[in-house]
């Protein structure tokens, strides 16, 4: 038991602050400190078990290898990162980091989920909170976004479970560990609840066509919520699949590869496409999302280590470029939740500091030399070229450059001369923001200027790929 | 540990002119631009040192900066040019401007030196940031349009030129069972014969619309035409050089027996080239994009000189591309000088502002002679070379190369005419201040030192081609 300590840690300290809400209600900031300080213990404890031996818990439930911790990490930052953004903003309720705190325990069970039953109840409880989280902030657009996710998020998870039965039909196991030694077996109720699972999970992922919700779901929610639906909701989905295919289905000829190649492709280029027009910054941000989870399935289109490696790789970038431009786009919604593109007018000599964090995240995303995000968009054409599909890479280019176009609209708009008479809303920074975009500024270039070490984290991390089959 | 400082000194200097006034902006700028060349001079006296550090070893990547023949003096046009077109700005441009003309340098000074593929891929596309800003925030009227035409066209190419790099490290790695970026590992790769053309064609597009070449030039003219002066000049003088300078540094080596089967055919495009950005700058009515025509075609001679893969050949377009540097990027300026005296960039309208600016005349003439090829210029010793390497092997692009620089004379004396000759019929500028003339004169000197003796330049550039020119004779390239 001693693995799972990171999770009991997150859900203790999630239980302490519900107590400490009701207990103490004068101290506000009282749960959202708690919460803080277990999410950190939670990343600390989970760094010295980097050095575990792989290994299987609860009766083939649980995987606890370098894989989950690596996840485990990097569901942290995205809730510590959305913990902060919402620091001392009491419109969103002081239930708020509680429900974060559930949600991350879902992303976290994710990570080390080795049976169906493990993705599912992660799936819900990373769900569920995010369905209140949506609506936290009591607008009308909120209730609206929070609706629409929770019927298609329920649509979904129907989805899911039905390929999840059709699978134990076929299978009659529920661990899908001991799959390789059945898939050989090719049936069609085993396929077909497979992709119905892929479904499934492509919808939180937001895999074109599954994508409709995300727009609107972004647009409404609190930009702290959409800051941990953009970064961990996509952890979460794109580590779980990766896991699920590597781990159950890993076959010679990489049937469902093909599959997801087009996907891949598919969503990078209609998600990059669709943001072009966008002019509300948090669309925008939400279709290149859409975008990025096609790049993360080129990871796992490949069917190769490298591919595997690739897509973890691209998750930190990706993050830290979601906290960058979500964290400014808090700095300057103010207590508005709408910021469009025409807002961004002249900011780069209103606010310098602010604009080149923007700078700085756009790079990543369009994927810039010198930012993280090149690297990773580096990472995975090395491994579309060595699975010899030279058409990934082909897409990886094209959606590129379609976002591309996406991504400089604003940073042209900064530059833009404003008359006077425009007003503008006063930012008012907080240590907290600060602490987010620093890190996420340092962490992009960092990532791009000295990718080596993180580099060498993933490749221990994707090991878990040759445990069956290869 | 020279390099550190090469790179470092633009690097921290332009964060550190981000940190200081706006009013004193240009000043610090130009002590560090100033410092630049300092550092590129002991480079130039003293010995040679490479950098080679280890940056990504599991790819193999290297941080290996190297200033050969072929670099050295790419090196310096970039860190003359710089000092000149910072202390050609306007002061009220302000300090972001500064950051990212000193940001543009360090990157230039990486490209130029790089020797490790992955490294030069990075300085590559870093390169098109700054421009990308300076066009956005710092330019006409049609600025915005520019910049995104100059961003998005050359990302297109580098992005395929990536796919290039990956396969050309994928090809290594499954050669040799492991990973190296190193151009020199680079050559003898076995490609596929069915993935050649391919992976060729990324590399090629890529430093074709960086350069530009025809028919990949659709940023040239708006680029050129909306940039404020300094920023003309750094992008015609030195960042087109970045394309040919590809040609050299990462085909030749890696492509060398690809160039020599397609050569035929490249010398047809880079003669196509010439002789369309010859015909353009001949009927152009804005004075700017004269040069930008003139530039362009001039562009396409250099590359006319690569493709003939003879020594000569090779030899001329290295010395014309830091001859070129200096060349155009001295006209531009001084085609800003007048834009801003007169108020507007046409021919008509203008005449005679000689007879109230015999200085400014002077000058313009200088540099006008210069890239129209005036012998005991460098203009005229890089074109003889590379028809020299054109006569000895396809002596009938030697034919359209003479004809073209006959052009090249009718353009930019009518031109010089047009603005500078006659009758004044609007009311007299004011002469060349002494500022001004001030970063003139070191620019003309280094254009009159290298035309008067080129083998200044070339007796460094010979030994590091040398090796080059002799892969490609291997392969059958050269008769």
């Amino acid at each position: 038991m001693r693995y799972l300590i990171p999770e009991v840690v997150v859900a203790g300290g999630a239980l302490l602050a519900l107590l400490a809400i009701v207990l103490v209600p004068k101290a506000k900031s009282l749960g959202s400190w708690i919460v803080l300080l277990a999410l950190l213990a939670a990343g600390i404890d989970a760094a010295t078990m980097w050095h575990v031996t792989a290994s299987l818990f609860m009766s083939n439930t649980l995987a606890i290898d370098q894989y989950s911790i690596l996840v485990t990490e990097l569901v942290l930052l995205a809730g510590v990162s959305s913990l902060l953004l919402a620091w001392n903003a009491d419109r969103f309720g002081e239930e708020f980091p509680v429900l974060l705190a559930l949600s991350v325990i879902g992303m976290m069970t994710l990570g080390a989920a080795a049976n169906l039953l493990a993705i599912f109840i992660g799936i819900e409880l990373l769900s569920l909170p995010l369905y209140i989280l949506a609506a936290s902030s009591r607008t009308q657009a909120g209730g609206e976004a929070a609706l629409k996710y929770l019927l298609l998020g329920a649509f979904s998870s129907g989805i899911l479970l039905f390929g999840m039965a059709l699978l134990y039909g076929a299978t009659s196991t529920l661990s899908f560990v001991a799959y390789p030694a059945i898939t050989a077996a090719n049936t069609w109720l085993l396929w077909s609840g497979l992709a119905l699972v892929i479904v499934g999970i492509a919808f939180k992922l937001a895999i074109v066509p599954f994508h409709m919700w995300v727009p609107d779901v972004y647009e409404g929610s609190p930009t702290p919520v959409t800051n941990f639906m953009a970064f961990g909701t996509k952890v979460g989905a794109a580590v779980i699949l990766l896991r699920l295919l590597a781990f159950g289905f890993y076959t010679q000829d990489g049937s469902w590869g093909t599959l997801i190649g087009y996907l891949a492709v598919l969503t990078m280029i209609v998600g990059n496409l669709l943001a072009l027009p966008q002019m509300s910054l948090k669309r925008l941000l939400g279709y290149s999302g859409i975008g990025h989870a096609g790049f993360l399935l080129v990871g796992i289109a490949t069917h190769s280590v490298d591919g595997a490696e690739a897509m973890m790789f691209y998750l930190l970038p990706y993050g830290l470029a979601v906290m960058a431009v979500f964290g400014v786009l808090r700095l300057i919604e103010g207590n508005g939740d709408e910021v469009t593109l025409s807002d961004l007018k002249g900011m780069a000599y209103r606010q310098p500091w602010l604009a080149a964090v923007l700078i700085v995240g756009m790079l990543s995303f369009a994927g810039i030399p010198l930012t993280g995000g090149f690297v990773g968009k580096f990472f995975l054409l090395q491994a579309a070229l060595f699975a010899s599909q030279p058409g990934l890479a082909v897409g990886i280019v094209v959606g590129t450059l379609v976002g591309l176009f996406a991504y400089l609209r604003p940073l042209q708009m900064m530059f833009q001369r404003t008359e006077p008479s425009e007003k503008v809303q006063k930012v008012r920074w907080t240590v907290a923001s600060v602490v987010v975009l620093t890190v996420a500024v340092v962490g992009t270039i960092g990532l791009g200027v000295y990718p080596e070490p993180f580099v060498h984290i993933v490749s221990h991390s994707a090991d878990f790929y040759w445990l069956t089959g290869g | 540990m020279l390099w550190m400082v090469l790179l470092g000194i633009p690097l921290v200097g332009a964060f550190f002119v981000l940190s200081v006034k706006d009013s004193a902006a240009k000043t610090t700028a130009a002590v560090v631009a100033a410092l630049e060349v300092l550092a590129f001079v002991a480079f130039l006296v003293g010995p040679k040192p490479t950098l080679d550090l280890n940056w990504i070893s599991t790819w193999g990547i290297r941080f290996h900066l190297s200033a050969d023949g072929l670099a050295l003096f790419l090196l310096g046009l970039t860190a003359v040019m710089t000092l000149v077109a910072i202390l050609a700005s306007k002061r009220e441009y302000g300090r972001t401007y500064f950051f990212w003309i000193l940001f543009m340098e360090f990157a230039s000074m990486g490209l130029f030196g790089a020797v490790d593929l992955f490294l030069f891929y990075v300085f590559w596309e870093v390169v098109l940031i700054p421009v990308f800003f300076l066009l956005t925030g710092w330019s006409g009227v049609k600025g915005r349009v520019a910049a995104l035409k100059w961003l998005i066209m050359n990302l297109f190419g580098s992005l395929f030129m990536l796919i290039g790099v990956v396969a050309v490290a994928v090809i290594y790695q499954e050669n040799t069972g492991h990973f190296s970026f190193e151009i020199s590992h680079l050559t003898h790769l076995a490609i596929a014969p069915a993935a050649q053309p391919w992976i060729f064609g990324c590399f090629a597009l890529a430093f074709a619309i960086k350069a530009p070449l025809w028919p990949f030039h659709g940023w040239m003219p708006d680029a050129y035409g909306e940039s404020p002066a300094p920023v003309t000049a750094l992008v015609a003088g030195v960042l087109s050089k970045f394309g040919v300078f590809g040609f050299l540094r990462v085909m030749l080596p890696i492509f060398a027996p690809e160039m020599a089967r397609y050569e035929t055919g490249l010398l047809i495009w880079a003669a196509a080239g010439l002789v369309y950005g010859a015909f353009m700058a001949v009927r152009q009515k804005d004075m700017k994009m004269v040069t930008a025509y003139a530039s362009l075609s001039h562009l396409s001679m250099i590359a006319l000189g690569i493709f003939s893969l003879t020594a000569a050949g090779i030899l001329g377009a290295t010395f014309l591309m830091v001859a070129h540097g200096l060349m155009v990027g001295g006209l531009f300026l001084i085609l800003g000088v007048v834009e801003e005296k007169v108020g507007h960039r046409q021919f008509s309208g203008l005449m005679g502002l000689n007879q109230g600016a015999p200085r400014l005349a002077t000058y313009f003439m200088f540099f006008a002679l210069a890239v129209l090829g005036l012998p005991g210029l460098p203009g005229f010793a890089g074109e003889y070379m590379i028809i020299q390497g054109l006569v000895v092997h396809e002596v009938v692009f030697a034919v359209i190369a003479g004809v073209i620089m006959v052009l090249a004379a009718w353009y930019m004396l009518r031109l010089f005419q047009g603005i500078m000759q006659g009758r004044p019929d609007a009311p007299a500028v004011a002469d060349l201040s002494r500022g001004q003339v001030a970063w003139l004169i070191p620019v003309a000197l280094l254009v009159v030192l290298i035309g008067v003796w080129p083998a200044g330049i070339t007796s460094h550039a010979v030994p590091s081609l040398f090796h080059a020119v002799h892969f490609v004779a291997e392969q059958g390239g050269i008769n």
